[in-house]
């Protein structure tokens, strides 16, 4: 892994994206991000690895956050494809400030990557749902940008969910359908609405029912800043939800080890999924 | 006899018996005195509750909605006092818990009698108009309060159960509430 003096680099979108085409010659065509616990995308070709402190100057620290940006070549059934991996991302919940929290997606819109594929350790609202499940985001909740941290979130709760759909995401649901039509092992996608909340604390019981009348299917802590700030730029963007747990009436809730254990399950078929729709980039 | 950490935000109850903060809202003393390491078994909240179906008697809270837009937990973990990513389910002690108290027997436990209502948490200072309020009771509240989510969250990352009186404008304790509080 390349160490680079992480007080002299990164901090803005602009310098983490000249020290990142700095260190390769390579033009990603996908950026994927991967949350709590989710692993894949390993076996990078001709691949360079930084960390966060030293791309941004900053790192999480969250268990299940590497915090490490990897380019390289995707060598999947004959086809090569250069990508971005960034594994773990910043959270407000850590007291970064929105612009840490958005950077590695400001960076890969400076970057000019024309994808970035989003994923997340989510609670399970909707109750056809399982542990392992994969979901595709079709919409999302906003209810941790600034302006609610400000003002409250009776406006937020007031709206409606975010239509987040677009080709890539069409792209990974008709990918998840055949490969299960393929192989049955390989669970149908899911797809709905992802509710962004602030965090650390989990939800309560009247907070979940509240999300699933609001017609959020999962909750999670992350990912709708970055989808924000990928929206109305050059870098289509979408996400997939790992559902580590589906909050049920009368069932405990598990603690951070329980999400990152159904995300490590999960990985493989997440890691299929992505292969297969990156080399079509 | 458990002892409990005792915090009034409605400036009603005997400040030589309660913490009731300057201004009456949650404050840095206030989640200092929630996160100190001492002897205490729970946390006794009573916090001015708005828009409460019946105003004229206080609630004991089942539940909440934290719709403040923060969470006092933001900010480096310290790993000391609770958990990163805190539990918050079934925290609050419920009148169930409540009613085999040998402190309170003598007085037939007055707290499991209250009615009891979710509370939603709202921005301090704001007060709903009608719009956000048939909003916010459709998503699950009863009424709404400025401080007691916090405190709640607070107690739950340290470890503590709340017993979560909403009081509502006007309203008071009665002297067995009271007694049975500070017991």
């Amino acid at each position: 892994m390349v160490s680079l003096d992480g007080a002299k680099h990164g901090r803005t979108a602009q310098e983490a994206k000249d020290t990142l085409q700095s260190l390769t010659d390579l033009r990603p065509v996908a950026a994927v991000v991967l949350g709590s616990g989710v692993d894949l995308l390993e076996g990078l070709q001709d691949a360079v690895s930084i960390s966060f402190k030293d791309l941004f100057g900053i790192s999480p620290q969250v268990e299940g956050h590497s915090g490490k940006v990897t380019i390289g070549v995707l060598d999947y059934e004959g086809v090569k494809k250069p990508v971005a991996v960034f594994r773990g991302r910043f959270h407000l919940y850590e007291g970064h400030p929105w612009q840490a929290v958005t950077l590695a997606a400001s960076c890969v819109v400076a970057c000019g990557i024309p994808n970035m594929i989003l994923t997340n350790a989510a609670g399970g609202l909707n109750l056809d749902f399982n542990v392992g499940d994969l979901m595709v985001l079709t919409g999302y909740r906003d209810h941790l940008s600034p302006e609610w941290r400000q003002k409250g979130l009776v406006g937020a709760v007031m709206q409606e969910p975010t239509d987040c759909k677009n080709a890539l995401t069409e792209k990974l649901i008709e990918l998840g359908q055949t490969l299960h039509q393929k192989d049955k092992g390989f669970r149908a996608l899911r797809t709905g609405v992802y509710a962004g909340l602030l965090g650390p604390s989990y939800e309560t019981m009247a907070e979940v029912e509240m999300l699933r009348r609001l017609k959020a299917d999962a909750v999670g802590m992350s990912t709708v800043p970055e989808l924000l700030t990928c929206k109305g730029t050059q870098t289509q963007a979408c996400a997939v939800s790992v559902i580590t747990n589906v909050w049920k009436p009368d069932e405990a809730m598990g603690g951070h080890e329980e999400v990152l254990e159904a995300s490590k399950a999960a990985s493989k078929r997440l890691d299929k999924l992505f292969r297969e729709a990156i080399i079509t980039l | 006899m458990r002892y409990a950490k005792r915090l009034d935000f409605t400036g009603t109850l005997d400040k030589q018996e309660w913490y009731s903060p300057s201004e009456g809202l949650y404050d840095q003393a206030t989640k200092d005195l929630i996160r100190n390491q001492d002897k205490a078994e729970l946390v006794i909240v009573v916090d001015r509750a708005y828009n409460c179906a019946d105003p004229s008697q206080a609630h004991l809270v089942v539940d909440h909605i934290n719709l403040t837009g923060d969470n006092p937990l933001v900010g480096p973990n310290d790993n000391a006092v609770g958990p990163r990513f805190p539990v918050v389910n079934n925290i609050y002690l419920c009148s169930a818990d409540l009613i085999d108290q040998e402190e309170t027997w003598s007085i037939g436990n007055p707290l499991g009698k209250l009615p009891t209502g979710i509370a939603a948490g709202v921005k301090a200072g704001v007060r709903l108009d009608d719009q956000e309020w048939q909003t916010v009771k459709g998503l699950g509240a009863d009424f709404y309060c400025y401080n007691l989510v916090q405190c709640m969250i607070l107690a739950a990352h340290r470890g503590l159960p709340v017993v979560g009186i909403a009081l509502p404008e006007g309203a008071q304790l009665d002297e067995q509430m009271m007694i049975a509080l500070v017991r």
